[in-house]
């Protein structure tokens, strides 16, 4: 038996502030009757509490409950992203609630509980914990993509989401499952030791297959991404803020984890499946991009080919194609919320304004939100002096180390495609004539804020990548 | 290796052939006489009254839920008992946590009003 | 002072863009014109001052170097050679032209006009002084923004389709660029081009020969979409013809010579041994391109789209004398860039101060001009001279150095690059005719104003470079001299002597 000691809790101290906070804001909601905002405020504060919270773990870093947690460089990296992108999603969903007249208490703890799922995924070294906080996460999205429950897309989006989350679910404990099969442990540590003589080549494969599965659909990476336009477009617009960044940060986490952590070395066919998985996912992501004119479904496929980027940099593996994957990833969240959130605001009453046409001349009305919807997309293509074109050169040039040159001419040649119809919605708010479709109303302060603070990042890291890079590369990776 | 489930075998085989043997003999060598009382739905003895495919209130589906929440979570309790001596106050303390979270449920569909029976 | 000297380069590169941020301010639309312009000239006199300063007869001046990003090591690391010296001038001679040409053309939008005009000459600044090739890269992909929304938003009628068929041409070139710098950097662990040139000349690096064709091919064709060399020349005619004024000015100006100048700085000196291997084959489609372009041009009822095809040929003829591989022929390629951005330049300004007269570009609505607008047509008929090379204006000293250079290195090349030069007589000419002589067939053409105040200082200015450069081409032939040698020296070792030379008395070589 594992005698507990104080340190561990310290190790998780973050999840635990954050669970607090949720569950308070969850019992004062009946209570809460008129300013429902307040509750929103309040697990603002939960989320800056947790984040100072980091601070203390990052003192006291190591293994935390019988080595199923660990508080490292990885994990709180991972830790303070959803935290900055729940903070960043609560700052923009608390007008839009009550815009769209769905303003519950509830909203605010799930997003809450989702990032402590998040978290734990992330932080996590023991199968079983993985997926414990893969439901956690799941578990609260799938209500949040249901959150308009009026609303029949709503609707549709929240069972789409849980019938396929349940079924990837699946699939990833079956992999669990083979895994502890053959080697008689879920700790990922342990399996690495372990990984010399592994027997049954074939089932480890198989369930390495398995784990990948359930992954992908959480990435949504092709072939497994059908569910992700529907669900985006769907869910409420600042649900899809979250749901585009933060699961798929940690699933990719639990990607590095296993993939470039305990289980690599584990031959060519983790490292074909990566290929081409990149590769399908890039392409498919970037081609039905280009046919959409609904704005949150565009940028759903484009989300579909960011990940397929970030694949790029799994594939690469080292020390540097980890490196490359979390910055792609910082930059990847605050590029898509600033964009998700802009959007949900920009639609208007009911998001009925969410088609491309709807765009049109709103530089001419609007000319702040379309400058920043601007600066959103052309960093989500990746032109320089944004963070988007740090981020794909990171990851091209440690998959150019990896000798992937192959792989680095396709994903090149896609996010040329990408421009295209990044550009279309610039080219109607810029260059279309006539009256707008979308929302004139003033942007909120808090939205306001949150949009501001992305696009501040944007630049900061597009510009001076430096800092980050650097705290990037002390990070120790998980198995290397 | 694969000898070890010859137990488990010969039970699976034991077991259908028991209650395949016992239906099938009462089939094939059982009388048939069938009447109105014999062919109507068996219910706790008593007279079925009105249609069985009846509206139920929502409530019943709601309590259900929350019955079976907290039933499962109740479940905790036992392997919590069985090393309790071992975890000292620590696992006194935990549950104690862990009870205060399920309340906090239990407060919070209170106030929703999920146990007012009469809306 | 000294300060000024020590940091030349990143002030002229930021000078403008400090301009955008100022503009972003203000409000009325006369004082951002104003400004737009104030901030332009300044660009010109610090240009005008690094090109006097600008020592001749060394390599890489004014040479700026520190970290830009630790790791990788990405440097901030800005230079200048003969070759970029005189891309800078015509850049900053050519961004006030555009403020000027856009004073009445451009009443929508004004701020962000200008601040786009002046973002996008800090991206073509960088562009020129960038010596590491990340940052280079930066540079080429940040430019692209600014152009984009010129086209998009102020162009003509397609100007949309325009404006997306430009950025994803470039696009693709550049991705393959990307490509080609992040192998280089897997082979020397530096961005740095000095660096990376010194390990390449040296042997220190080896790169096998199949590898160095790939490597040329990826940068080849970046810049080949640039310039634009047939085949990949279909973005250029849509781009400029949509382009507003001032956007067509900078286009043909020095946009394309981007692609030239990457060619030479880049293609030939990383990549000497592909570069000779392909030189036929870049030849031919340089000489199809001056050809078929200046064939196009003569059928083109639209004045802009004529002046776009006369662009392919003349672009033909820079990339013809480069790959001549000798420095008559690179010195008169330089030289024709410069040429070509001032000639073009002036007469994108002109089709620009027509259209802003008449509201269309089709030769046909004219005819007869020249007994209206005597001043507007005696400046065209100078510009078209210059365009066509006409002896003692610029156009000549280029174009018969490049066909002189490309005659030594193969015969038929120069001849076939002579009949060029006719058919860009022929349809230069025939289009002047067709507009300002003759008699006048239209009424509308009968009351057009004539050259006010600013459209002749701007003309007087272009006119002005035209004939200096064309009566007095030494001091640019003299500054460009060590940055050609250095490219022949890469490529065709002992490729014969300066292009100065010829002008010195009597000292002609082989």
């Amino acid at each position: 038996m594992m005698a507990f000691q104080s340190v561990d809790t310290i190790r998780i101290l973050p999840e635990i502030i954050l669970s607090a906070f949720a569950i308070l804001v969850m019992v004062l909601e009946p209570w809460v009757a008129a300013r429902k905002s307040a509750l929103g405020w309040l697990s603002l504060a939960g989320v800056i509490a947790a984040a100072l919270a980091t601070l203390k773990t990052a003192g006291s870093p190591g293994l935390a409950f019988g080595g199923s947690v660990s508080a490292d460089g990885f994990s709180l990296f991972f830790v303070d992203l959803f935290l900055a992108i729940a903070a960043l999603c609560l700052l923009g969903s608390i007008h839009y609630l009550e815009r769209d007249r769905v303003h519950h208490g509830e909203y605010y703890a799930l997003i809450l509980l989702a990032t402590v799922g998040a978290c734990f995924m992330a932080a996590s070294t023991d199968l079983i914990m993985i997926f414990i906080g893969l439901e956690i996460s799941s578990i609260s999205t799938y209500i949040l993509a249901g959150f308009k429950r009026q609303e029949l897309a709503s609707n549709e989006a929240s069972l789409k989401y849980f019938l396929l989350g349940s079924f990837a679910t699946a699939f990833f404990l079956y992999g669990v499952a083979l895994v502890y099969g053959l080697t008689g442990t879920t700790n990922l540590l342990r399996l690495r030791e372990q990984a010399g003589g592994s027997p049954g080549a074939a089932l480890a494969a198989l369930a390495l297959i398995l784990m990948f599965v359930g992954l992908a659909f959480k990435v949504s990476s092709a072939p497994f991404q059908v569910w992700t336009p529907d669900v985006y477009q769907g869910a409420p617009a600042p649900v899809t803020a979250f749901l585009s960044t933060a699961p798929k940060a940690a699933a990719f986490a639990v990607l590095l984890r296993i993939f470039a952590g305990s289980l690599a070395g584990s031959g060519p066919v983790s490292f074909w499946v990566l290929w081409i998985s990149a590769v399908l996912t890039m392409t498919v992501g970037n081609l039905a991009a280009i046919w959409q004119s609904n704005v949150k479904r565009l940028l759903a496929y484009s989300s579909i080919a960011h990940a397929g980027y970030v694949l790029v940099g799994i594939t690469a593996g080292g020390a540097e194609g980890v490196s490359s994957v979390l910055f792609y990833l910082a930059g990847y969240a605050l590029m898509n919320v600033g964009a998700f959130i802009l959007v949900a605001h920009l639609a208007g009453r009911g998001e009925r304004r969410v088609d491309v046409a709807d765009y049109t001349a709103l530089a001419a009305a609007r000319p702040s939100a379309a400058a920043l919807l601007t600066v959103f997309l052309v960093s989500l293509a990746g032109f320089p002096g944004t963070v988007g074109f740090f981020a794909k050169f990171y990851v091209f040039r440690a998959a150019v180390h990896a000798h992937l040159i192959g792989l680095v001419t396709i994903a090149l040649l896609n996010s040329v495609v990408s421009v295209y119809y990044y550009l279309k919605i610039v080219v109607a708010m810029y260059m279309g004539e006539g009256e707008t479709g979308v929302s004139a109303a003033a942007m909120p302060n808090a939205l306001r804020a949150a949009v501001v603070l992305s696009v501040a990042g944007i630049f900061y890291l597009g510009l001076y990548p430096a800092p980050l890079l650097a705290a990037l590369a002390r990070i120790p990776k998980p198995g290397l | 290796m694969l000898q070890d489930y010859i137990p488990v075998l010969v039970q699976l085989i034991a077991v259908v052939a028991v209650a395949g043997g016992i239906l099938g003999a009462s089939a094939l060598v059982g009388k048939k006489r069938p009447t109105r009382e014999k062919l109507s739905p068996y219910e706790c003895g008593s007279v079925p009254v009105g249609n069985a495919r009846e509206r139920f209130s929502i409530s019943f589906y709601l309590v259900g839920m929350l019955f079976i929440l907290f039933d499962v979570e109740a479940v905790f309790l036992y392997p919590w008992a069985v090393v309790y001596k071992s975890l000292k106050w620590f696992g006194f303390i935990e549950m104690f946590v862990y009870i205060a979270i399920l309340l906090a449920g239990y407060l919070y569909l209170w106030k929703k009003g999920a146990l007012d029976w009469s809306r | 002072m000294s300060w000024l000297t020590a940091h030349l380069l990143t002030v002229i590169i930021f000078l403008p863009l400090a301009g955008a941020i100022v503009l972003s301010f203000l409000r009325r639309p006369p004082s951002l014109r104003w400004a737009a312009l104030i901030f332009s000239l300044l660009t010109l006199a610090l240009a005008v001052g690094l090109f006097v300063r600008f020592r001749p007869g060394e390599g890489m001046q004014f040479g700026e170097n520190r970290p830009w990003i630790a790791s990788p090591p990405i440097r901030y690391h800005l230079g200048v050679d003969g070759l970029s010296v005189i891309l800078i001038l015509l850049t900053a001679f050519l961004t006030p032209l555009g403020v000027l040409v856009s004073w009445t053309g451009i009443t929508r939008r004004v701020k962000e006009f200008h601040v786009f005009l002046l973002a996008l000459e800090t991206g073509m600044m960088g562009v020129f002084c960038s010596l590491d090739l990340f940052l280079f890269f930066v540079f080429w992909e940040a430019m692209l923004i600014p152009m984009y929304f010129l086209i998009g938003v102020w162009g003509h009628e397609r100007r949309v389709y325009a404006a997306i068929k430009f950025i994803l041409y470039t696009m693709i070139g550049s991705a393959l660029m990307l490509v080609g710098i992040l192998f280089l950097y897997e082979k020397t662990g530096t961005f740095d081009f000095t660096q990376i040139l010194a390990a390449l000349s040296s042997g220190a690096l080896a790169v096998s020969p199949a590898a160095e064709k790939w490597l040329f091919w990826a940068f080849f064709i970046a810049f080949a979409i640039k310039v634009p060399i047939f085949p990949l020349h279909t973005w250029l005619p849509d781009a400029h013809t949509e382009a507003p004024a001032a956007g067509s000015v900078i286009l043909a100006g020095v946009l394309l010579k981007m692609g030239t100048y990457g060619i030479l700085r880049f293609c030939l000196p990383l990549f000497p041994n592909a570069a000779r291997e392909f030189a036929l084959l870049v030849s031919v489609l340089a000489v199809i391109g001056i050809i078929y372009g200046s064939l196009v041009s003569m059928v083109q009822p639209d004045l802009k789209r004529l002046v776009a095809y006369s662009s392919v040929a003349h672009l033909g003829f820079v990339v013809l004398g480069i790959f001549a591989f000798n420095r008559i022929g690179i010195e008169g390629a330089i030289y024709q860039m410069a040429n070509h951005g001032v000639s073009t330049g002036a007469l994108f300004v002109l089709v620009g101060l027509l259209y802003d007269r008449r509201h269309t570009r089709l030769i046909r609505e004219f005819g007869g001009l020249a007994h209206t607008i005597p001043v507007f047509s005696a400046f065209f008929m100078i510009v078209t001279l210059s365009s066509l090379g006409l002896p003692s204006l610029n156009g000549f000293v280029g174009e018969f150095l490049i066909i002189l250079g490309a005659f030594r290195a193969r015969a038929a090349f120069g001849a076939l690059a002579a009949v060029g030069v006719i058919l860009a007589a022929v349809y230069l000419l025939w289009m002047y005719q067709r507009v300002f002589l003759g008699q006048i067939t239209r009424d509308e053409n009968r009351t057009l104003p004539d050259c006010n105040g600013r459209e002749k200082i701007m003309l007087l200015a272009a006119v002005g470079a035209m004939i200096l450069m064309g009566v007095y081409p030494q001091p640019f032939l003299r500054r460009m001299d060590v940055a050609a040698a250095q490219v022949v020296e890469r490529v065709a070792p002992g490729g014969g002597s300066a292009a100065r030379a010829l002008w010195s008395a009597g000292e002609r070589s082989r």
